[in-house]
């Protein structure tokens, strides 16, 4: 779904030697997907960090950008069959590095939301618990024990995959599934009363993720790839980026989410 | 010890069989095991990926609606709102084939905000609808009525001015494609151009219109600048038939609207679906994916029947768990043959030898003691008495008018007469004695232990009266005699030659006078 195209035609005149060293060379139109996402990306406002990003970063590089949302899963799909140029927010693993290349602009953990009444208090218990329904979103991968833990359920049947956090959230308030792995841009949701009073959180003790721009390796050479990595670079360097997460998370939290 | 090794020597043996039947249906169920596993990730990794394809065909199929909903978007773009050849020609020139058999109306949502309503109803009753009104009445202060509907032919639904906003479920999807900019679809509904009572599940899918000369990049621009709306409405069951793609057999699958799965928010259901009559059927997998489809949220369950699980190797399984337990039994069969031949070889032989041992130390006829046999308990009761001083005796015995018999009734009689004395004679004797046959008629006793002074001799008449009585032979009567030497040890000889010597010159004393009787060896016949 096509949002909006940009055009920009000049890079910023306060970062010209920074620019033009980062600058991609714009020979085509590109194509940038976006997933709906908490305060990644909202559709119903079509607003969020990623969206900030993408305008950012359309804007440096001076290239035209198709801009469109679609389910992860299709990004996925798109990325490695080299249709779609861009995607944001994505994490990286042994499969996905054949085919994708990454800038890294932020970094965060992984929590493990459960409804109280489930009894759990660690993973184990999660686990443990043959009852006990994960929900997921198709395609998303998460930190190591997270992964492991996903891998194991599904052996197990005891998966639920969504397309999105919102249906998940609605499962979750029908205890159709007892947990979700959410990531600190789904904490706003934790804000409604609703889904605050029936969950907890539990923390998987795992590093931080790097996130960054996905790049479809069929579809950006090398070259451009470093160009565009460039881009982002300069976007964290200056500030930028943590102006951009500065806008949704308290200043502390946005800090430690680019500063990693 | 070596003893006890042959023993567990052959337990093992015996056990060798088991042990590789316990081996083989163990390597058997590992194998089979191992299958089992790998045919149910496989069913697993299939159905995952049946549901997979499930929901992205559903996705496609919606997104394809959406680039064709787009397409009148685009016209509006460019003209009026109310421009309603110009979206009609639009509209016809899709040619909307079976292809888009899922749409059963394309068509327009004005917004009309409270001020403009008479001037809307107005303007719309001068473009040719001179019946047409916003409906049902409300209060406003916002008003979307459906304005134009294509194809116009064949719509006998609700007539145009219909306040969608006035519909909750509606109005949800109008303000979320209001608010995003994007396409949204609605909840489960009737469609307004639905007459019949029992009219099929059906949703809208709306995209916003905005004045084209406006901003809308934030949700305040949008919400001031919206225009309209375009929309296709659709027939679930329409919607899916026309999806690309075929689905896999042995799948059942249901849609539901939302997250909550029950009758009524049921949007879609196949003929064997999920939860419905077919269910009672067993069902070897089930999952249900929340899918996001234009910003709403549709549970997909899809159940996999029995024929699903049978694609997946399911018979391989079967093979392995009956062939490899035949090979097992076979194999076990195999061994325990082996082992027994062996051990039946070994019995066999010790038979044999056994039977060659009695062979060689029996009278075949009778079965009593050969000469050689007869020899050697001598020898050993010699020795015996030499030790303890004790005394025996030696007994000749040969048949008198036995010829005849075998002459008159032939050698079968003459045999089973001799059988008969040999039972005779063994009866008449004790169990220490033993009494043999060394030749045609000749019989020979061994009476061990002497107690009395006239023992032999009275054992002798004991004898000559038993061979007195009549003998039966296959219906003959019979009448026979014998003449018996003996001698006694030590008086009569002090060795085994000398012994039956004596015995034997005494037997033939009796028998050359030429009548039955008893004779000890060195004294005068009696």
């Amino acid at each position: 779904m096509k949002i909006r195209s940009f055009v920009t035609v000049m890079a910023l005149v306060g970062n010209l030697c920074a620019a033009q060293a980062a600058t991609p060379e714009c020979s085509r139109s590109y194509t940038l997907a976006l997933h709906d996402h908490g305060l990644l990306y909202s559709a119903a406002t079509d607003s969020g960090i990623d969206k900030d990003v993408s305008d950012e970063l359309v804007r440096r590089s001076g290239c035209k950008v198709t801009v469109s949302l679609m389910p992860r899963s299709r990004i996925w799909q798109l990325i490695e069959s080299g249709a779609l140029d861009f995607s944001l927010s994505g994490i990286t693993n042994a499969e996905r590095d054949k085919f994708a290349s990454f800038a890294w602009y932020f970094s965060n953990k992984y929590y493990l939301l459960v409804r109280k009444d489930s009894g759990v208090r660690n993973l184990a218990d999660f686990e443990r618990n043959d009852q006990l329904k994960l929900g997921t979103i198709r395609s998303f991968r998460y930190s190591e024990t997270a992964n492991q833990l996903v891998d194991r359920l599904q052996t197990g049947n005891r998966v639920s995959q969504g397309g999105g956090l919102a249906p998940l959230y609605q499962t979750l308030m029908l205890n159709a599934i007892q947990g979700m792995i959410i990531e600190p841009f789904d904490f706003p949701a934790l804000e409604e009363a609703r889904i605050r009073d029936i969950t907890s959180i539990v923390e998987f003790n795992d590093p931080s993720v790097p996130h960054g721009l996905i790049m479809s390796k069929k579809a950006l050479t090398p070259a451009e790839q470093e160009h565009w990595r460039a881009l982002v670079n300069a976007m964290r360097a200056d500030g930028s980026l943590q102006r951009i997460f500065g806008k949704y998370f308290k200043p502390d939290l946005a800090a430690a989410l680019v500063n990693f | 010890m070596t003893s006890a090794r042959s023993v567990q020597t052959a337990i093992g043996l015996r056990l060798l069989p088991w042990l590789v039947l316990v081996a083989t249906l163990s390597v058997t169920w590992i194998v089979w095991d191992h299958e089992r596993q790998s045919a149910r990730y496989a069913l697993h990794a299939q159905f995952d990926f049946a549901l997979k394809e499930t929901v992205s065909r559903i996705e496609q199929r919606a997104a394809a609606y959406e680039q064709m909903l787009r397409g009148v978007q685009g016209v509006l773009a460019t003209t009026d709102l109310n421009n309603q050849a110009s979206i009609h020609r639009y509209v016809d020139a899709l040619q909307l084939d079976a292809n888009f058999a899922g749409v059963k109306v394309i068509g327009i949502v004005q917004r009309v905000p409270m001020q403009d309503k008479a001037a809307h109803t107005a303007a719309m009753r001068k473009a040719g609808l001179p019946t047409y009104a916003i409906y049902p009445e409300s209060t406003g202060p916002l008003y979307a009525p459906i304005v134009q509907r294509e194809p116009s032919f064949g719509n006998t639904g609700a007539p145009l001015g219909l306040d969608v906003w006035q519909d909750p479920v509606r109005r949800v999807a109008l303000e979320a494609a209001r608010d995003s900019g994007m396409a949204a679809i609605s909840g489960k509904l009737r469609l307004a151009i639905d007459r019949q009572a029992d009219a099929l599940p059906g949703f809208v899918m709306y995209l916003p219109v905005f004045a084209s000369d406006l901003p809308h990049d934030s949700v305040a621009q949008r919400r001031a600048n919206l225009i309209g709306w375009v929309y296709a409405a659709f027939h679930v069951n329409d919607f899916m038939a026309s999806l690309y793609g075929k689905q896999s057999p042995g799948l059942s699958m249901a849609i539901y609207d939302g997250v909550d799965t029950n009758e009524s928010t049921l949007l879609y259901r196949t003929a064997d679906g999920v939860g419905g009559p077919a269910s009672r059927r067993t069902v070897a997998l089930s999952a249900s994916e929340y899918m996001v489809v234009a910003g709403h949220s549709w549970t997909l369950s899809l159940a996999s029947l029995p024929e699903f699980g049978a694609r997946t190797g399911q018979d391989a399984t079967n093979v392995t768990a009956v062939a490899g337990a035949a090979l097992s039994f076979a194999l076990a069969v195999l061994v325990w043959l082996m082992v027994n031949g062996r051990t039946r070889a070994l019995r066999l032989a010790a038979a044999m030898t056994e039977e060659l041992r009695e062979m060689a130390q029996h009278d075949p006829l009778t079965g009593l003691p050969n000469r050689a046999l007869f020899s050697d308990r001598l020898n050993q009761e010699l020795a015996r008495a030499k030790r303890e001083s004790t005394r025996f005796a030696v007994i000749f015995l040969d048949l008198d008018e036995f010829k005849p018999v075998n002459d008159n009734f032939g050698h079968a009689i003459g045999d089973q007469l001799l059988q008969q004395v040999a039972l005779r004679l063994q009866s008449a004797i004790r169990a220490v004695d033993t009494v043999g046959r060394i030749g045609g008629d000749e019989f020979v006793i061994l009476v061990a232990g002497l107690s009395g002074k006239d023992f032999v001799l009275t054992l002798t008449e004991k004898i000559n009266q038993s061979l007195r009585q009549v003998f039966v032979v296959d219906g003959h009567e019979m009448h026979i005699s014998a003449s018996l030497g003996f001698a006694v040890y030590p008086e009569d000889g002090g060795d085994e030659l000398t012994l039956t010597r004596c015995a034997d010159d005494a037997m033939y004393r009796v028998k050359s006078r030429g009548q039955a009787g008893i004779n000890r060896a060195n004294s005068a016949p009696s």
